[in-house]
């Protein structure tokens, strides 16, 4: 039974991301000003008879579902093919990347299942006292600020008052200087994110404390507290585990921004970098690759819900 | 004696009014966050609506005198790198931040909703494919889709709409499709059927009208979020273009570039992105509350 | 007598200058040291000859050597500051059109493999497209329209053959532009592992994030270079960086980053900081498509620039520090502009904007234009600050002549494809020029047939005052002609220039050795001779 399910939502992932190469492999062909005119942007004019020559060293001439077809043959044995701007093997270029926005990552989900776990928590407990109302403000406050521009005023700050700012650099000295340089920019996406958590929290904390075991376990006298924390807190933690997984795909979203601003030299900097350059080899891969880690979490989370399912555990 | 009459009907005509006044009062006694949220929400759509009225200055209009000018009584908000007033500007933006926000939210609730009941009232192998779609489009996240299609149709008014309505789709669709599954099955949809009720006037007069709630508690959700995503692809050079003051682009650059000499340019429009959308978020979750079936009663 | 008082000033000065420069030396260079930069974007590739832009040529000139190059000491380039690099020396022959070099020997590459004059015919070949390997981007053939040959005689004598005389031609092979590359490197392999015979080696370029040069131990200068190496911290953001700088993360800022305002603040908070004011050679302009009607008339064209306020645009653009000119830089700053006094007499230049705009409002209403019949154009540009900033400003200044813009931003991705398309109507534009010779402005420019020509702008008799120019020596006569033309240029609207930028360089006290030049961007990055006095 479970097998089934495991293979059925097995192959379904396949099918998405099947289709997800299509999607972006077309839309980034609608895309207007062609890769070649971008090259000679730097150049200053267009010759009619060296841009074909271009083109055709890029395979940009072929017809479209061949050049999709070198594309999926290459993802499958992880041959991204050449960056149309650097001319170095994507791999090589999207590679190095990934550990720099992994950490990041790793950093703000910390912060941010930290402060927003709890809070979440707290704010159902004590719902509509003045206590909530205040942690239901600063969590809308945190997902109504715009990220770049809670960056560029922690980068102020930052100026202002310690007169340094962080410039990434590749091989900072100490472990305590590699800390300080994600720490800034992992903030300011992990506060987002924990408004977000602390949000999803506090709904399916209240969701569960309508049920019925806890009004049972609370008519067979336990404490406030206990229900709160054992009960309850055990149950909603299954819903957070798939927000956890949605929130992965969230912060991609944030970095994409706070790496723009701190400029950090990650893949979701990189990104934008390459959509505002059509470098069609690195914009597929890295999208491509994006679309991969969130279909295989939300994957994982959906057999994390099917082996966990709360009624199954409360029936022992 | 008519004139009796009259002050009576006067006066359950007053009785009326206060009646109304009195239930206002008492939803903004109940959902005070939703007050105060739709309370900003109010001020936005008034300064889009009457920008021309309201802002002092053409937003447009440049002045070397009062280029990078502080706040003063002539400007209130200060003046931007070209000398343009900053606060008129802020006043106009707010239509570009409204007619995305409004725009993209009324098209992907349309779209979501057309493909969502679709895909709940005749299923199949339909229904299969959409899903797949859907599943799909949600493998990305919004601010990568927005990118990609950002950069795929080119900067402008519109596609900035179209860019953010596209991620909107399936979350309504979902929503939709799972409200109608459960509808179809309930007696009077039956009843209906059995009467030889069209689909599509079953769907319109039955079905719509129940899956309205949910269509206006992911609409209100969307306003905050859409707005948002707008400043953020402003932000990153990929939204609305200039002549358009857009609050996304006047952060960016040359806001950045002169923050520590004008501060100004940073702080105001910064603030005004910030309460739109903790003001639509505000109100957004006071909807949800008020529509949300448990909490009745 | 005055004129003697002058005299002896300028003697003073100039030795004064000279024991400067002499003493600042024997404070003794230091050897050692890694000078660190800030970039503002990715360069698109290390081949010098495959770029028209500073991004690339900034950093890279350091891995290579030209024939001859512009003194780095000195600010201003000229015919006068040439000195000789892998030519030992030069001789020209045939009525100046033939031009011979003595090449110097025991030159090795950065791969060990030897210069000759072969490499030299292979890198003109190659701009030529005589060559079998090809570029793939050739930015640089207009400049060398007039060369008919490039031939070894042996190994270290090479000639230049033209097809007629041009004296200035020493002018181009000057510039960062034109490096000697090897003959045994393919093209390609240049863009991304670029190999040449200068002071500083590539190590590494990283997308977004850094460019590396180390050391030339074998350099054929002898001690130098004093640096151990220069490395380039690419931020996008210009605030970002510039508070880099500010916090003491970079020694120098990019070329032509530091703008007037943003100076302004960078010195109050960086007091220590040695900023060089400098022209850069770019011009801000007006582009109007003379094929797209109503613009092919030349009376519209005319009222478009008299409504032109360029104090207004030097106010606040450039704090009123940016230079008025027509095409060619004025001195000090450069060499072949206009003086003000000539310039005051050029069509719209005239400081009485007022008096100019109602000139333009009344040939405006000769077309029928009016308050109630309005022009509604758009104005494209590119989309970013420097370009939008001024673009904006334009479109106001229109509004006086009935002229309503829209702006139309470009991606930079689509711009310059654009504007060489002509898809356009009214446009704003920045022209850079990498020598200051009339040479390289009027054919990249002015041109017909020029690619870079946007505007279309073709005259015969023009074509003939551009060779006319272009055979005589350099003189009061040469300068007299370049005046002319440039007055003519402006008056017929071919390519208004609005302002010429002036910028800041800015380096911390501890960088020695080093000058900003003045009237180009791309010709002072050698950086043999920088050291850092920590």
């Amino acid at each position: 039974m479970l097998y089934s399910y495991l293979i059925q939502r097995f192959l379904l992932m396949f099918l998405t991301l099947l289709g997800m190469s299509i999607i972006i492999f077309v839309l980034l062909r609608l895309v207007p000003g062609n890769i070649v005119d971008i090259m000679f942007d730097s150049a200053g004019f267009v010759d009619p008879a060296e841009k074909a020559t271009i083109e055709k060293e890029l395979g940009l001439d072929l017809p479209i579902y061949e050049q999709y077809y070198h594309w999926i043959v290459g993802l499958v044995s992880f041959d991204l093919g050449f960056s149309y701007v650097s001319e170095m093997p994507a791999v090589d270029e999207i590679g190095p990347r990934i550990p720099i926005t992994a950490k990041l990552a790793a950093l703000s989900l910390f912060f941010s299942i930290l402060f927003g776990l709890p809070l979440g928590v707290i704010s159902a407990v004590k719902q509509n006292t003045a206590l909530d109302y205040a942690l239901r403000v600063v969590s809308l406050s945190g997902l109504s600020l715009p990220s770049f521009w809670l960056a560029l005023l922690i980068l102020m700050a930052c100026v202002s008052y310690t007169g340094a700012i962080p410039i990434y650099t590749e091989t900072p000295e100490t472990l305590w200087d590699e800390l300080l340089l994600y720490l800034l920019p992992s903030a300011a996406v992990g506060f987002r994110a924990s408004a977000l958590i602390m949000r999803l929290t506090r709904s399916s904390m209240l969701e569960v404390m309508r049920q019925d075991y806890i009004r049972t376990a609370m008519s067979k006298g336990a404490s406030d507290n206990a229900i709160n924390y054992k009960h309850a807190l055990r149950n909603a933690v299954l819903p957070v585990t798939t927000i956890i997984g949605i929130e992965a795909a969230f912060l991609i979203g944030g970095l994409i921004i706070t790496e723009t601003v701190f400029n950090i030299p990650g893949v979701a900097h990189f990104l934008v970098e390459a959509i505002l350059m059509r470098d069609y080899p690195i914009v597929q891969s890295l999208v491509m690759f994006i679309a991969i880690i969130v279909v295989v979490i939300n994957f994982l989370t959906d057999l994390a819900y099917a082996a966990l399912d709360p009624r199954i555990k409360y029936s022992d | 004696m008519s004139s009796f009459e009259n002050s009576e009907a006067a006066g359950s005509n007053r009785v009326k009014i206060r009646s109304n006044w009195y239930r206002f009062k008492r939803l903004c006694q109940r959902y005070p966050l939703g007050a105060i949220g739709s309370f900003i929400v109010f001020i936005v759509v008034f300064a889009a609506v009457f920008a021309d009225f309201v802002a002092p200055y053409d937003p447009t209009t440049t002045s070397a005198k009062m280029s990078l000018s502080p706040p003063s009584s002539d400007m209130l908000f200060g003046g931007d790198m070209m000398g343009r007033d900053v606060l008129s500007r802020i006043i106009h933006g707010a239509r570009i931040s409204l007619a995305v926000g409004i725009g993209s939210t009324v098209l992907g609730g349309l779209l979501g909703t057309i493909i969502g009941l679709m895909c709940g009232y005749w299923m199949g192998l339909f229904d299969l494919l959409i899903q797949r779609i859907i599943d799909m489009m949600q493998a990305l996240p919004l601010l990568v889709m927005a990118l990609v299609m950002a950069a795929s149709l080119g900067p402008s008014l519109e596609n900035t709409i179209i860019a953010i309505s596209i991620p909107l789709v399936p979350q309504v669709a979902r929503v939709i499709r799972s409200n109608v599954l459960s509808l179809r099955e309930l007696p009077f949809v039956e009843a209906a059927r059995a009467v030889g009720m069209s689909d599509l006037r079953i769907v319109f007069r039955h079905i719509l009208p129940n899956t309205l709630a949910p269509l206006i508690v992911l609409g209100t959700a969307q306003l905050g979020s859409a707005i948002l995503t707008e400043a953020s692809l402003s932000f990153l050079g990929l939204g609305v273009p200039e002549p358009y003051p857009s609050w996304g682009r006047m952060l960016s650059e040359s806001a950045a570039e002169y923050v520590r000499v004008a501060p100004w340019l940073v702080i105001f429009p910064g603030i005004a992105i910030s309460a739109a959308v903790f003001g639509a978020n505000l109100m957004g979750d006071a909807v949800r509350d008020f529509l949300d079936p448990r909490n009745q009663g | 007598m005055r004129s003697n008082l002058f005299k002896v000033l300028a003697v003073a000065v100039v030795s004064a200058s000279c024991f400067g420069t002499i003493s600042t030396a024997a404070l003794a260079e230091k050897s050692g040291g890694i000078l660190k930069f800030y970039h503002r974007g990715t360069p698109p590739s290390g081949s010098i000859h495959e770029e028209a832009t500073s991004s690339t040529v900034v950093p890279y000139m350091s891995i290579f050597n030209n024939l001859v190059m512009f003194d780095q000491a000195k600010p201003v380039n000229s015919l006068d500051t040439i000195v000789p690099d892998l030519a030992k020396s030069w001789a020209w022959g045939g009525d100046k059109t033939k031009l011979t070099f003595t090449l110097r020997e025991g030159v090795k590459f950065h791969d060990g493999k030897p210069f000759t004059a072969k490499d030299v015919v292979c890198t003109w070949n190659l701009i030529l497209g005589k060559s079998k390997a090809k570029l793939r981007k050739n930015p640089r053939k207009s400049w060398y329209k007039n060369l008919a040959s490039v031939e070894a005689n042996g190994d270290y004598e090479v000639s230049f053959n033209l097809k007629r005389r041009q004296p200035a031609f020493l002018m181009l092979l000057a510039s960062g532009y034109s490096p000697v590359y090897p003959c045994h490197v393919p093209p390609k392999k240049m863009r991304t592992k670029p190999i040449g015979t200068g002071p500083f080696k590539f190590v590494s370029l990283k997308q977004n994030e850094h460019v590396k040069f180390t050391k030339n131990t074998n350099y054929w200068k002898t001690g130098r270079p004093l640096l151990d190496g220069h490395e380039w911290t690419i931020i996008k953001s210009r605030s970002t960086r510039v508070l880099g700088f500010i916090a003491g993360k970079f020694d120098m800022s990019f070329a032509g980053d530091i703008s007037i305002p943003i100076y302004k603040d960078l010195i109050k908070q960086a007091p220590h900081a040695i900023c060089e004011k400098h022209a850069t050679n770019v011009s801000t302009n007006l582009i109007v498509n003379q094929f797209k009607a109503p613009f092919d008339n030349a009376k519209i064209r005319k009222a478009m620039v008299l409504t032109i306020d360029r104090a207004s645009f030097n106010k606040i653009l450039g704090h009123g520090e940016f230079i008025m000119s027509g095409a060619m830089l004025p001195p000090p700053h450069g060499v072949w502009g206009m003086p003000p006094e000539v310039l005051k007499n050029v069509a719209g230049y005239h400081p009485d904007v007022a008096a100019n705009r109602a000139e333009a409002r009344k040939i405006m209403k000769s077309l029928g234009y009016g308050p109630d019949n309005r022009l509604k154009v758009k104005v494209a540009t590119r989309n970013i600050a420097i370009y939008r900033d001024p673009a904006v400003l334009l479109i106001d200044h229109l509004k006086e002549i009935f002229i309503d813009g829209e702006l139309d931003t470009v991606e930079t991705s689509n711009w310059h494809a654009k504007v060489a398309r002509k898809d356009y109507q009214v446009g704003l534009n920045l022209t850079g020029i990498g020598v200051d010779d009339p040479d390289a402005m009027f054919y990249e420019n002015y041109a017909c047939g020029s690619q870079r020509n946007y505007t279309g702008y073709c005259k015969e008799e023009m074509m003939k005052l551009f060779e006319k120019q272009s055979m005589m020596d350099n003189g009061p006569e040469r300068m007299k002609l370049v005046y002319e033309i440039d007055k003519k240029l402006q008056e017929d609207a071919a390519r208004p220039i609005i302002a010429n930028n002036v910028r800041y360089n800015c380096f911390q006290p501890y960088v020695k050795g080093f000058k900003t030049q003045t009237n180009s961007l791309y010709n002072g990055w050698r950086f043999e001779d920088i050291y850092l006095d920590k």
